[in-house]
């Protein structure tokens, strides 16, 4: 499901986002803070322990969407899945966490020509992470092909 | 202070995240709950009540909206690097008139950029009502008084 050049790229200082749903369909927008590619077909996600609405969120309907983005070549992936965990973050998360926010914001500055300290005002203040069985990945790179469907290959 | 303690944040007052220096994302889901996520290269304030966003190819957003109009957009502040959380809801769409020809100026003007120039190609301004901003809080702000 997760091809290997899709796990590196989630695994890497990206820019991560995430999207939920609320009982009542209303969507939720919010940031991971790093992710582990556990296998071909789950990955254990970072999410902040100050988005309140995404923690209703996947506790309550569990249905999520994950797009990565590289900062400079913009290739973009969206997997599609389900939260079957939540969990607090064990130390090797919270390591995780801290080299995801380094990379980035070096990324960041280096693309906006901002200083560091800076664009870590962006850091959230913890993590908690959560495991998604991961149903579908789209290719979300900009341009025509963004979109497809990548994986399960469409029949 | 709580979120739900703080005064309303006017789009005014946030005008700098909608200048398209830093993406924006944007999350809607299908009338199944289905969520999806994806950048937006700008958000363009037309009012203090309402944004335009660009629709160019992101079609799994286009056919969300078309079965759930309600969408969470956050956008950043390239000054301060602050998040902004809003909920937008679905208004209309414009094929012409000034709003459209602004951002088909400014999706032209990113094409060339980035070379894009005949693949992001604007077909229409979708203008939603803004009902909800809040701050995205960060561990900045759980430090500050």
């Amino acid at each position: 499901m997760i091809a290997a050049e899709w796990a590196e790229l989630l695994e890497s200082p990206c820019s991560l986002i995430v999207g939920t749903v609320d009982a009542a369909g209303l969507p939720d927008g919010s940031r991971g803070w790093g992710a582990e590619v556990l296998d071909d077909r789950h990955v254990r996600l970072l999410l902040s322990t100050q988005a309140k609405v995404t923690r209703r969120n996947v506790e309550h309907d569990g249905r999520i969407a994950v797009t990565a983005t590289h900062f400079f070549t913009f290739e973009s992936v969206q997997l599609k899945g389900v939260v079957t965990a939540i969990e607090e973050a064990t130390p090797a998360d919270r390591i995780r966490f801290d080299r995801f926010c380094a990379g980035a914001a070096q990324a960041i500055a280096a693309s906006d020509g901002a200083p560091v300290d800076l664009v870590m005002r962006f850091k959230t203040a913890s993590v908690y992470a959560c495991t998604i069985a991961v149903d579908a990945v789209f290719d979300q790179t900009p341009g025509r092909s963004a979109g497809a469907q990548l994986a399960p290959v469409p029949s | 202070m709580t979120s739900d303690e703080r005064p309303p944040i006017a789009l005014s007052e946030i005008a700098a995240c909608f200048e398209g220096l830093i993406p924006a994302q944007i999350a809607t889901a299908s009338a199944d709950g289905v969520p999806n996520v994806t950048h937006l290269s700008r958000v363009h304030m037309v009012d203090d009540e309402r944004v335009a966003l660009s629709n160019q190819f992101f079609s799994k957003t286009v056919r969300n909206l078309a079965e759930n109009p309600h969408a969470c957009v956050v956008v950043v502040d390239p000054l301060t690097y602050d998040s902004y959380r809003m909920m937008l809801v679905y208004e209309r769409t414009e094929r012409r008139g000034p709003i459209f020809e602004r951002l088909r100026r400014d999706v032209d003007a990113i094409a060339a950029i980035t070379g894009m120039a005949g693949i992001f190609k604007l077909r229409s301004a979708d203008i939603y009502r803004v009902v909800e901003v809040e701050q995205v809080l960060g561990a900045v702000h759980v430090a500050e008084p």
